[in-house]
């Protein structure tokens, strides 16, 4: 089952009644859609408010989501339709990114990089991450990180990856997890991975 | 050597490794529906499959500006007040499929139908067995030639082509 498959399977637990299967989407999704925003609007809370008000128009638009596009492209033209409304009510207008280039769903994400619109708190934590993940990955051995970053920079399939490392499928399998396991067990203390983050 | 039971939960690590793989889109549909299952009910595995989501951003770099933490949370208690979405999906596959099973009961009930006709006691010739003569046409087609576009002047009416000069004295 492909990625976008499991995001439809997602989006059909949602309609059966299950909330929770949303509130994975949510968390899927949220930091790719702040990015996103984060391009049009300067304030971090402001972000947030749109960024949920988005979520909360999606949930509400499920029924008319026919699984046409991937759900991040569905969501995503909400997000920025969310943004416009907010800032033309507020009359004011995009910050940085043209139209044009957010209404271009290729790629969105490289037009999204490097953008430093957080709270002080919020940039000290990036770094505190960026710092953890670097030495998590650097700590890995070679075949573990390269495997990790075939699939989450790279977007490789474990076929394509398999290929590429002159391996079994099952083993690529088993060094992305083994690499996720290692690169999460340093984030857990900076993100806060508890209970109550649980819904 | 002694088999485990079937019925034996799988350890930690092997379920750990196939939520790895889930979010990689890479299990099998059935496997993938049955994590899904337990993702409603295991509030372990959904920290775990969040922990994921949170290294590859951490990779990708979306972890840089606003991270807002608490936005999945906000979202879920503000959708604490909306009614539940219930309109079932309407997949391409369920598409197609219900309109194997409707052509297949078309197909069924003009079997039968076809199966309980009265049997005829002989063939119905599908034309005329005794056409008309030639003659009997001929005349017939003679009669109504005023009705057709084309003149028909069958041997029977006898005309004689004449010319202008000889009508003229």
């Amino acid at each position: 089952m492909s990625d976008r498959e499991i995001d439809l399977q997602l989006v059909e637990r949602v309609r059966e009644g299950d909330k929770r299967a949303y509130g994975l989407l949510v968390e899927k999704y949220r930091r790719k859609l702040l990015r996103l925003l984060s391009r049009m609007v300067r304030d971090p809370d402001e972000i947030e408010d749109i960024a949920q008000e988005t979520f909360i128009k999606a949930y509400r638009a499920l029924p008319q989501f026919r699984g046409d596009a991937a759900f991040y492209t569905w969501l995503y033209r909400i997000a920025v339709n969310t943004a416009k409304n907010y800032l033309s009510a507020r009359g004011r207008g995009m910050q940085t990114v043209s139209d044009q280039a957010l209404n271009d769903e290729d790629e969105p994400d490289e037009r999204l990089m490097a953008q430093d619109l957080g709270t002080p708190e919020s940039e000290l934590l990036s770094k505190q991450v960026a710092y953890a993940v670097n030495e998590a990955v650097e700590a890995l051995p070679e075949e573990l990180r390269e495997a990790i970053t075939l699939r989450e920079i790279e977007g490789m399939s474990y076929e394509e990856i398999a290929e590429a490392m002159a391996c079994p499928i099952g083993t690529v399998r088993s060094r992305i997890f083994r690499a996720r396991e290692a690169i999460a067990a340093k984030l857990r203390p900076i993100l806060g991975t508890s209970e109550d983050r649980r819904w | 050597m002694m088999m485990k039971p079937a019925t034996q939960p799988l350890p930690k690590a092997h379920k750990d490794e196939t939520l790895s793989a889930f979010l990689d889109g890479e299990l099998p549909d059935e496997e993938a529906r049955q994590v899904l299952r337990e993702l409603g009910k295991d509030a372990g595995s959904q920290t775990l499959l969040w922990d994921y989501i949170a290294v590859g951003d951490a990779l990708r770099g979306l972890h840089a500006g606003t991270t807002a933490p608490h936005l999945t949370h906000r979202v879920m208690a503000a959708l604490e007040q909306e009614p539940t979405v219930l309109a079932p999906m309407r997949q391409p596959r369920d598409r197609r499929v219900t309109l194997w099973l409707a052509a297949a009961a078309i197909t069924a009930i003009t079997w039968g139908l076809w199966q309980n006709l009265p049997e005829q006691a002989a063939p119905v010739p599908m034309a005329a067995k005794d056409t008309p003569s030639s003659t009997d046409m001929q005349a017939y087609l003679a009669a109504h030639q005023d009705f057709a576009q084309a003149v028909i002047a069958p041997a029977e009416m006898n005309f004689t082509q004449v010319s202008l000069a000889e009508v003229r004295p």
